[in-house]
């Protein structure tokens, strides 16, 4: 059952940068120098190759996924994580993207999906591109991409919680189905 | 806006098309912005709903609003709507939004968590307070819910029960899911 193994985009064994280089980073981003920085401020230091903001859902989702105290920012400790998380999806992207037009169309988000082991079917990839690609080019954008994966993340994480004995099938009643996913999708 | 005036439509032999279709004020709005296809985009739908006015004082709905809205009802997973469709949709929204201004007192625009708790049980969802608060956390904005968030909010209780239906073979209030259906079915609402 593919579910099992996969799901974690493929791990990018890049050394931990230099603390002097994300210093360095980090002061550049933290524009008004509060020690945190914040969903704008991490927002306009991203680019998403398209001359167009950062889709903001997705500079939420990974602030909050480093932000230890739900304060709403991420101090320098917190950065690093923030900094390899998105430089491991430039990676990722940037293999997916194979004709490298800085746009996954749907054939490259098929590759990229099938390669972390999700089983889809053709006519989803449609229903996928619809869904996240805000640019209206029938293609998903660097920000997108990320958040795509974010949410198939995030319902597969569901699932598994409640598929305890790991044989790929759950049964749930109405309500924790609503509950499962409403807040997801 | 009232449309009791229609009535089914007539019988048979209409060339071109289904009976009463060319005198319905409704297919005047699609056609308006269909194009060639006979299908509308979720842009489309955003542009006709606009221009007819749907919201009346109300803002007009976001675009994610109406993506959820053409999912709702797009069986061939096109990502598109009909004329069929967009009717049926017209119908659907116009009950909520009846029963939204119902609510809606003060003509704020806005419902109060509490208040919306009652729209959805009075949709006859039957949701306990734990599954409540998830779905009205996800819609409320400064502790408030505006008519479009309102709108979102049914529209995803309506697919989600869709989808779980289809998957409650017995009809017991419970479902069986398979992982990749699982996700599949989930994303497409």
């Amino acid at each position: 059952m593919a579910y099992h193994n996969q799901y974690r985009p493929p791990h990018y064994n890049s050394a931990p940068p230099d603390q002097a280089f994300l210093w360095n980073i980090f002061q550049r981003v933290d524009k008004d120098r509060s020690g945190a920085i914040s969903d704008t401020e991490l927002q306009q230091a991203l680019s998403n190759g398209t001359w167009t903001p950062f889709n903001p859902v997705t500079v939420r989702s990974i602030i909050s996924m480093f932000d230890r105290e739900n304060k709403g920012g991420v101090t320098f400790n917190e950065f690093a994580g923030v900094w390899k998380y998105i430089t491991d999806w430039q990676n990722i992207f940037r293999t997916y993207d194979r004709d490298n037009s800085g746009l996954i169309d749907k054939n490259e988000l098929k590759q990229a999906l099938t390669g972390f082991g999700y089983r889809l079917s053709d006519q989803f990839y449609n229903t996928l591109i619809e869904k996240f690609d805000r640019q209206k080019r029938s293609q998903v954008a660097f920000d997108d991409f990320i958040q795509c994966c974010i949410v198939l993340q995030r319902l597969t994480d569901v699932f598994r919680r409640y598929d305890t004995d790991q044989d790929g099938w759950i049964q749930v009643s109405y309500e924790q189905y609503l509950s499962m996913v409403f807040n997801v999708v | 806006m009232n449309f009791q005036g229609y009535g089914a439509p007539a019988a048979g032999g209409y060339p071109g098309g289904f009976p009463g279709q060319q005198q319905d004020p409704l297919y005047g709005y699609f056609t308006a912005v269909a194009g060639q296809d006979g299908q509308i985009s979720a842009e489309e739908l955003q542009a006709c709903l606009t221009q007819a006015n749907f919201s009346g004082g109300y803002r007009p709905f976001n675009i994610e609003t109406c993506r959820l809205m053409i999912s709702m009802l797009d069986r061939d997973m096109s990502c598109s709507m009909g004329f069929n469709e967009f009717k049926e949709l017209w119908a659907v929204l116009s009950g909520w939004k009846q029963h939204f201004m119902s609510i809606d007192r003060d003509m704020s625009g806005t419902v109060d968590p509490q208040e919306m708790s009652q729209a959805v049980s009075s949709m006859g969802y039957r949701l306990s307070p734990q599954a409540m608060n998830c779905v009205i956390k996800r819609y409320s904005s400064n502790g408030k819910i505006s008519f479009d968030d309102y709108v979102a909010c049914c529209v995803k209780l309506r697919s989600l029960t869709d989808v779980f239906r289809k998957r409650d073979q017995a009809q017991q209030g419970v479902a069986t899911f398979q992982y990749d259906d699982f996700i599949q079915c989930t994303m497409s609402i």
